[in-house]
């Protein structure tokens, strides 16, 4: 039988499907498992599941990662964010589908009513992943580290700046139009994923 | 350059390989920072280099495949890889080569894991020195395993022919050009499939037969240089000791 820490290379036989189940980075085909990536091999006996881990591979949404997107499309109930990188997996593409809703219940740990005040289309959010499940990827911006952390005004385009961290308001430094957000501890701080 | 007067002397050929005989092969994975996944491999004076990218969004979006990955192939010649400066850019026989390279390759992936989405794939040739679309489908294979894209199988491919009426293995130019026939051939080597056969010249059918042996038989060998790569990249050099 194989051990764990074997390296394999894709096509390699690893077990019967009576033996073991194909896990990650394996497939079965007519009642065998076979490698499918590159990778070193675990056995796991508990759950009965072969699975080989590469060194790299294209990336994953699952639940609990963090990501940054921008808001394309708000309505009262939702944020529609197009999903751009995957904290952990900042050098590769997300493969699509990419796109993912925050919805109103998710937006912030307190009670919103519209999520058109708290997102406008353009701003760049950093969401947590809820669920992959479905067709659409749900997030959320409960949290003091997720929530916007860049947008510009609306009426000038100029990015906004912080008047009330705490209501989430914001002031345009040129036109002085005032808006709300669901902020981000870490607003225009230019950093990522924050501490 | 003249034809020699005779391509085999006494069973060995011009570079004193015997008709079963590769060239040195050497392969090299992850070779490119930038790249998903990346290859470098050396047949002989053939030098190929290949890039993998995705899977990414599909653009434009009306090439897009609502159930599969896309895979797209570019095979490309270097203005500097033959004799005679090739005018660089696509051309009738690279386009070629990048379909039936694309459809060598197509048969190991699994595409329906990313349906909506691109893998790119660009084949370099630095230098040519015959059978350089088998040598690509060889690096390409490598190349998609170092981006971590899920595969059924590596493909490995080699190319057998016929010079002065002797069946021989991985053709070097001057056999190619002056020789009877040239066969590629890639094979996915754990399921002994055969995903790319093509043939210029002429064999008999017992040639073919005896053509087809041998090319399984180099087949292997490009599968061990393959599989020795893949290891060197991602098992660390303290570990192998053990």
């Amino acid at each position: 039988m194989i051990k764990t820490g074997t390296f394999v290379v894709p096509g390699v036989f690893l077990s019967t499907v009576e033996e073991f189940m194909p896990g990650e980075g394996a497939y079965e085909e007519n009642g065998k498992v076979y490698s499918s990536c590159a990778g070193l091999v675990l056995v796991d006996l508990r759950t009965r599941r072969i699975s080989v881990f590469p060194a790299a591979a294209p990336p994953i949404l699952k639940r609990g990662d963090t990501i940054i997107g921008e808001v394309e499309e708000v309505t009262p109930q939702r944020a529609d964010v197009s999903i751009e990188i995957l904290h952990g997996h900042e050098g590769r593409e997300l493969p699509p589908p990419r796109v993912g809703t925050i919805h109103v219940s998710h937006t912030s740990k307190s009670y919103v009513r519209d999520a058109t005040k708290k997102f406008r289309v353009g701003d760049v959010v950093r969401a947590r992943v809820l669920n992959v499940g479905r067709e659409l990827v749900q997030l959320s911006t409960e949290g003091e580290d997720l929530g916007v952390i860049f947008t510009k005004c609306s009426r000038c385009s100029t990015p906004l700046e912080v008047e009330n961290q705490r209501t989430g308001k914001l002031k345009c430094p040129i036109c002085e139009k005032v808006e709300f957000r669901k902020l981000a501890r870490d607003y225009r701080k230019g950093v990522l994923w924050g501490e | 350059m003249e034809r020699p007067e005779r391509l085999i002397v006494d069973g060995r050929r011009l570079d004193g390989r015997r008709p079963d005989e590769l060239r040195p092969l050497q392969i090299k994975a992850g070779v490119l920072k930038r790249a998903d996944g990346s290859a470098y491999v050396e047949l002989g004076k053939n030098k190929v280099l290949v890039a993998v990218y995705g899977p990414k969004e599909m653009h434009p979006r009306h090439l897009q495949q609502s159930d599969v990955a896309v895979l797209r192939c570019r095979y490309n010649m270097a203005p500097f890889s033959v004799e005679e400066r090739k005018r660089p850019g696509p051309d009738r026989r690279s386009i070629e080569i990048s379909k039936v390279v694309r459809e060598a390759l197509e048969p190991v992936l699994f595409l329906h894991l990313y349906p909506r989405a691109a893998i790119d794939v660009f084949i370099e040739i630095l230098q040519a020195d015959a059978g350089t679309r088998t040598t690509g489908i060889t690096a390409a294979a490598v190349a998609l395993a170092d981006a971590g894209i899920p595969m059924r199988d590596l493909v490995a491919g080699i190319s057998v022919g016929k010079a002065d009426g002797t069946v021989l293995l991985d053709l070097m130019k001057e056999e190619d050009q002056w020789g009877e026939a040239d066969m590629p051939i890639a094979v996915m080597p754990r399921r002994k499939l055969v995903t790319l056969l093509q043939m210029d010249g002429n064999f008999t059918p017992d040639e073919f037969r005896q053509a087809l042996d041998l090319a399984f038989k180099g087949i292997e060998r490009v599968y061990e240089a393959q599989k020795r790569a893949l290891r060197e990249k991602y098992v660390p050099a303290s570990e192998e000791e053990r």
